[in-house]
């Protein structure tokens, strides 16, 4: 598949610079979750008068993804952040077409000399745990601070009243779409949410959509270098980035260590400064019980993606089987101490 | 079959975890390679413990809906309720247990559901005790990690 796609790339490429020919050298697949192919190559090229070697990302719709998401939103979110100087790698291109590659993909800069933790590896950190916890949250809190109608994000998905509702219909829909089996507990969640709605967002924020350890890199010295996987993003209440980022899946087996970082008192403190916010409790557990059962809605579509053969990647097996059971465990144990 | 299936599982994850997938290039296949050991782990665990937790899970819902037919009023769920009464699973095929499964849990969120429109004491023990029930059976269905 890699020397299929390469020639194709090379001449999108010089295409899209305006140069005779960009040669594509070691075009290989990573990992990148399941809703888009991730591939890392060098593009190098004569421009100018001089050469140019650039490495970069390549993220393509796989032939079916898990939930839908819109790829130019993603593509947007990158090129506003980075903007903004957040940790976010340099989007190049955007290709909404099918003609080039099949499918369709964007190009952003690779941020090289990284690591990336694996949500089931324990203390991924280390030493650097302190450091990664405070840039972690802190940047979560300035995306939580930036303000859509300035960063060109305002037509977003989402919405700006009742974000609460507007979220759980979605992901209840994804359900309703995708289980292959009855989810007594995910149905209980909605209707505790739908029953126990949580007090109006303090403001209008762009999402992250999936903000949590294992999608971002990291260097050697614990700098956060990259915030990935915008493919979620969308309008929404702040608060549901934070709930998403502080459940136990992402806290690497240490649920009093959110993230695998800092302590759940530490994360909250740091997301509060950097977005000037505040993290009521009685809001922030509406919101991480709306994120547990956003990750049993997406298991439970990895599984149907997987079980119809639409998308065998192993990660959605593993998604849809673990981590719904995770997940189902999650919910179980706090909706049962608030819920009878 | 000697050995038990679960062990013949057992070792082809170790071995794809352990000693194919380190010798792969860094990358998407390496990773795979790894995650499909861990999925044969899980595998494993299931062939092991699947039909065991799918019976006692279904004894379980069939014993706690028989209950709740005393406390549901509508006559509707109360009809509903009475066809599982005195049930239990013919077959311990993992597909049959899945199918009896199913159908109960369909109609426990039916019933759970409705207790929630009431706030009495009846309802709300109710209410726990199916809550005590999703609970251990979420717990049955975690999987464990390799070393964990």
């Amino acid at each position: 598949m890699n020397d299929d796609i390469s020639p194709r790339l090379g001449r999108y490429m010089a295409k899209m610079l305006g140069i005779p020919a960009v040669e594509i050298d070691g075009l290989s697949r990573i990992s990148g979750g399941a809703s888009r192919e991730t591939y890392r190559f060098a593009a190098r090229y004569y421009r100018d008068g001089r050469a140019h070697d650039r490495r970069l990302i390549l993220r393509r719709d796989p032939p079916a993804s898990l939930i839908d998401t819109e790829r130019s939103s993603e593509f947007r979110a990158y090129k506003a952040f980075h903007k903004l100087g957040l940790p976010v790698p340099e989007p190049i291109v955007l290709e909404l077409g099918t003609e080039a590659l099949d499918r369709p993909f964007f190009i952003m800069e690779e941020v090289q000399n990284c690591s990336v933790a694996s949500i089931l590896q324990p203390d991924p950190y280390g030493s650097l745990a302190t450091t990664i916890g405070y840039q972690f949250f802190t940047t979560l809190g300035k995306i939580a601070k930036a303000d859509p109608d300035k960063i060109g994000l305002s037509d977003l998905e989402g919405a700006r009243t009742e974000s609460w509702k507007h979220e759980v219909a979605r992901w209840e829909r994804e359900i309703d779409e995708d289980e292959r089996e009855p989810q007594p507990i995910a149905r209980a969640a909605i209707r505790w949410l739908k029953r126990n709605p949580p007090p109006p967002a303090q403001k209008v924020s762009v999402v992250h959509g999936d903000y949590r350890t294992g999608n971002f890199l990291y260097d050697s010295e614990g700098n956060v270098r990259a915030i990935l996987d915008w493919e979620m993003t969308h309008l929404g209440d702040p608060l549901e980035d934070l709930g998403w980022a502080l459940d136990p899946l992402w806290s690497h087996h240490n649920p009093a260590r959110p993230a695998g970082t800092v302590t759940r008192e530490h994360a909250i403190a740091f997301w509060e400064q950097a977005s000037g916010l505040k993290a009521e409790p009685r809001a922030l557990f509406w919101w991480e019980i709306f994120a547990s059962l956003k990750g049993l809605a997406i298991w439970i579509s990895a599984a149907r993606e997987y079980g119809d053969g639409r998308n065998t990647d192993p990660v959605n097996l593993f998604s849809g089987w673990y981590c719904t059971a995770f997940h189902n465990k999650v919910l179980a144990d706090r909706l049962s101490a608030v819920d009878a | 079959m000697r050995p038990e299936i679960d062990k013949i599982l057992q070792t082809t994850a170790a071995q794809l975890m352990m000693q194919i997938a380190p010798e792969l290039p860094p990358g998407y296949t390496q990773n795979s390679t790894g995650l499909i050991g861990m999925l044969l782990g899980f595998c494993a665990q299931e062939y092991e413990n699947g039909a065991e937790i799918r019976a006692r899970e279904n004894r379980e819902l069939r014993n706690l809906l028989a209950e709740m037919e005393g406390v549901v009023q509508d006559a509707k769920l109360r009809g509903k309720l009475g066809t599982v009464m005195g049930d239990s699973d013919a077959s311990l095929k993992i597909s049959d247990l899945n199918y009896s499964n199913a159908e109960l849990k369909t109609l426990l969120i039916e019933v759970q559901a409705f207790l929630e429109s009431r706030d009495d004491e009846k309802a709300r023990l109710a209410r726990r005790e199916i809550w005590a029930v999703l609970k251990a059976s979420a717990n049955e269905r975690d999987l464990k990690l390799p070393g964990m």
